[in-house]
């Protein structure tokens, strides 16, 4: 028994040890598990993709795994108690909770990835928002194979001036869509906001707590720092 | 498809009650259990007759099996909806309630309406609260323009409905207003 607590014990201190470097500007610390549901939230409203939280990321899957052992260890020992189950389904429960929110984060991630593969691949300053996993993706699979693919089937019967895929005409729509960045919002000032100019020259000041309509560009500057969320 | 079409616009509720269930809220446990460390933090001990906050989904899972009691959070009691009502059937802008209010009632009149004194009445007083808001929201579109739109005390399942609807308007006014030179 004390040894199994033991267990339970050591992963609750590695809890404390990694929540507290990933304390916010703003006094109050959260939690990996609410920054990444933030993190969550914040990516499926935006438009374009937005810095990767790996380090956040890497602490919580590091911690569903080492959850995922405790349980599997205590599960293989047939001393333990009716209690004892009792907490291992519980455990068991939000580790399955946990994931949704990874699996979810990471697919509206790629989502957005591979809608503007090319995009990405061309401008070097949203690369660094990528991880290098999600960059290899952008890269090989994405650009590269849909490319081929439609030189393949398509473009190479074409007269050689009109194979390219980013040709750049007047009064047509760009072969290489980007992101909307007027596309409105809802978002939550979680803090007072120092004012942002609005379109119409005028400025937006947020106190805590208030939801706005407005468009992304407005608040874009407010997002990194996390005095804002999406919602 | 890395996401489905239906989810790019917005949350579904399912995913919005999910993130509703990391609220804290109060139990009565009927069974004792020592702290133990969660993914969301460290819980317990649970040591019946004793409060104690656990996450919703916990609190949740307990009471599916009978092994607590929820104390209903005080925003869920009859005086405290009937005064947001008179609040919000007299004054213009929306009543401060919690902003995942509507989730979290949902759960716990689903899961624990025994727990919570006069449920039917609760029940009946949230639908109410509903629909004068829901009035009120919709009014917003009249102020709706392409700059911004302030909504205080908007609840995140409010939002969720009037979003795609929203969203749509005000980016065909960013459109219309975009200066005809920055559009060439």
């Amino acid at each position: 028994m004390a040894e199994r607590d033991h267990a339970l014990l050591e992963s609750e201190d590695a809890l404390l040890q990694s929540a507290s470097p990933l304390a916010n500007g703003l006094g109050v610390t959260d939690t990996p598990l609410q920054q990444l549901i933030r993190q969550w939230q914040n990516e499926r409203y935006a438009p374009e993709i937005l810095a990767g939280h790996e380090a956040a990321l890497n602490v919580l899957l590091d911690h569903i795994r080492r959850q995922s052992d405790t349980i599997q260890h205590l599960r293989n020992d047939p001393g333990s108690s009716e209690d004892e189950h009792f907490r291992i389904m519980l455990a068991q429960t939000e580790i399955e909770r946990v994931k949704f929110v990874v699996r979810s984060y990471i697919r509206t991630r790629l989502h957005k990835i591979e809608q503007h593969a090319r995009l990405i691949v061309d401008t070097p300053g949203l690369q660094g928002r990528l991880s290098q996993t999600e960059l290899n993706h952008a890269q090989r699979r994405f650009a590269k194979l849909t490319e081929t693919y439609f030189h393949m089937s398509v473009l190479q019967a074409l007269p050689e001036d009109q194979r390219g895929l980013d040709d750049d005409a007047a009064f047509v729509p760009p072969m290489i869509p980007e992101p909307n960045r007027s596309h409105s919002v809802f978002v939550h000032a979680r803090e007072d906001c120092p004012p942002v100019p609005l379109p119409d020259s005028n400025f937006l000041t947020m106190r805590k707590g208030l939801i706005v309509l407005t468009p992304y560009s407005v608040i874009e500057p407010l997002l990194a720092d996390g005095s804002i969320e999406l919602v | 498809m890395a996401l489905p079409p239906s989810l790019r616009v917005s949350f579904s509720p399912q995913e919005l009650e999910l993130i509703a269930c990391e609220e804290l809220v109060e139990i009565i446990p009927l069974i004792a259990m020592e702290k133990t460390a969660f993914i969301s933090g460290a819980y317990g001990p649970l040591r019946p007759p004793n409060k104690a906050k656990v996450p919703l989904w916990m609190a949740m899972n307990l009471k599916l099996k009978k092994k607590c009691h929820i104390v209903a959070p005080d925003w869920l009691s009859v005086e405290y909806l009937q005064d947001k009502l008179l609040q919000e059937t007299n004054a213009e802008g929306f009543s401060a309630l919690p902003l995942r209010f509507a989730e979290m009632s949902k759960v716990l009149l689903d899961v624990a309406a025994e727990d919570i004194p006069n449920s039917d009445k609760v029940r009946s007083l949230l639908k109410d609260i509903r629909e004068v808001r829901q009035a009120k929201s919709r009014d917003g579109l009249k102020k709706i323009d392409h700059i911004e739109l302030s909504l205080a005390n908007l609840c995140a399942m409010e939002i969720n409905e009037i979003r795609p609807f929203y969203t749509r308007a005000m980016d065909v006014l960013t459109h219309l207003a975009r200066s005809p030179i920055a559009d060439v």
